[in-house]
């Protein structure tokens, strides 16, 4: 028999002891969770706020010649940000261009929530692109003007619209910042390493596993719930 | 009330309108009619700049709305439009597709609005709509309520493009009904449509276009009694 597999089945409460319990381990796990939480949860925010505005500008500047360097402002962000790897940009970030700042965590927040903006950008302008001309049109011929048309009348629809994709930018980003390790910063991926490389003991890798599992299932069924509440006037 | 000179809008090299000079009157109705293709929906969706002209001068209640700096937001306000496709705002309530524009433009309170948008709703019978969404309504009930929502703005002029085109044949009566209503009260109306029987009833000079150009002009009478334009005399054999 594989002696990890015989490991696993002869003393599993042995193996989970020294691997989560022995010397307060599983407080390192926890307090690696809590930095995954914080840091997916603000890129989440700085990730919408950014692929909203860039979203809006390239619309905007698709339709008024006088905003082209608008356009291919955001042009190259999407390209540059989508182009390079994640792990590079945090690099660069961590060790370069935020070198100045030595906590890890903010740094992380800002990598992770510029390069799920590039994300959101693409899925809001297909949202927003996807809704009927006539929407526009209406609102302007009331008199409302271009920005409140947007915020009133098109973009409710688009994000209603663009929902089941935006859940699935926010599970990759909440999986994404498990790379969040390179940065020399306790996430609860890399705390789980840390404890394996110490101890030899797998079972934290598996724990942390299950963390995101069931992370990724609760936004699921949040998400699901939107879903279902957004489309309640869609009853016939 | 609405001037347009030399009017002329092109969609890349196909030259849609080609010079169109008319003057509107307060208290008018006006009927476009053509064959489709012919720049009606085109003319008239450049009234209120939905279409930006490629030369010529509009003029609005003394304003030139074709200048550069003319704010061309505040005199949308008084100029409704009604669309072939209803454009509801299907996110949004029946009360509160009406409420939206007084609100946000800070016409009228949210209380005082939506007293006003239930006496609009209550004049055509569906104030039990109020808050329903549009995806639950019937297309006639849609388009009534997508012309006071335009009505909420207090218009000075209602632009129709076509607005019983895409109802059920037992629905058109409905919304004709509603506009002749609107016209019995002094409403100025440019109505572009297919309705032969709207235009000989309600308008008060019909116009015929084609390829881009206003080829004929009359009362209602002279114009379906008497059509001089050969395209014209060729257009009516085809729809009477």
């Amino acid at each position: 028999m594989v002696p990890g597999l015989a490991n696993i089945f002869t003393s599993m409460g042995d193996y989970l002891y020294e691997g989560l319990i022995e010397q307060d381990r599983w407080l390192l796990l926890l307090k690696g969770l809590g930095n995954t939480v914080i840091i997916a949860l603000f890129a989440t925010l700085i990730g919408v706020v950014i692929g909203i505005l860039v979203a809006v500008a390239k619309v905007a500047a698709s339709q008024n010649r006088k905003l082209r360097w608008l356009g291919m402002l955001c042009d190259l962000y999407l390209t540059v940000i989508r182009g390079t790897p994640i792990v590079v940009q945090l690099l660069i970030m961590y060790f370069s261009l935020f070198a100045f700042i030595t906590n890890a965590i903010p740094v992380a927040i800002i990598t992770f929530g510029i390069n799920s903006g590039a994300y959101v950008a693409e899925i809001v302008r297909s949202g927003i692109m996807a809704v009927d001309k006539g929407q526009t049109e209406a609102g302007r011929s009331l008199g409302l003007t271009q920005s409140m048309t947007m915020r009133y009348i098109v973009m409710p629809q688009a994000i209603k619209n663009i929902l089941p994709a935006l859940g699935n930018e926010f599970i990759a980003l909440l999986k994404e910042t498990s790379v969040a390790g390179y940065i020399a910063l306790m996430d609860i991926t890399s705390a789980s390493n840390l404890i394996r490389g110490r101890t030899y003991n797998n079972a934290p890798l598996y724990v942390t596993a299950l963390t995101y599992l069931v992370l990724v299932i609760g936004m699921t069924k949040a998400l699901g719930y939107f879903e279902r509440r957004m489309a309640k006037n869609d009853q016939r | 009330m609405i001037s347009v000179k030399g009017l002329e809008k092109a969609f890349g090299t196909n030259l849609v309108l080609k010079g169109i000079n008319e003057e509107i009157e307060k208290g008018e109705k006006v009927v476009i009619v053509g064959p489709s293709g012919s720049g009606k929906s085109t003319f008239l969706r450049c009234l209120n700049l939905l279409e930006t002209p490629t030369k010529g001068e509009i003029w609005f209640e003394g304003q030139e709305i074709t200048a550069p700096k003319c704010d061309i937001n505040k005199l949308r306000q008084k100029m409704g439009m009604v669309f072939q496709h209803f454009n509801l705002f299907p996110h949004l309530t029946v009360a509160e597709n009406i409420t939206l524009a007084p609100i946000k433009l800070g016409l009228q309170k949210a209380e005082q609005a939506q007293e006003t948008a239930l006496r609009l709703l209550n004049r055509i019978g569906l104030s039990d709509k109020a808050d329903a969404y549009p995806p639950q309504l019937s297309g006639g009930q849609k388009q009534r309520i997508a012309i006071v929502r335009a009505l909420a703005m207090n218009p000075d002029v209602m632009l129709f493009d076509e607005p019983t085109s895409a109802l059920d044949p037992e629905m058109v009566g409905e919304v004709l009904e509603l506009m002749k209503e609107l016209a019995l009260e002094g409403m100025t109306m440019v109505v572009v449509t297919h309705e032969m029987g709207f235009a000989r009833e309600v308008g008060t000079r019909v116009l015929f276009m084609d390829e881009g150009m206003i080829l004929e002009q009359q009362k209602p009478d002279a114009f379906f009694a008497n059509p001089q334009n050969p395209r014209l005399q060729d257009f009516l054999s085809k729809v009477l």
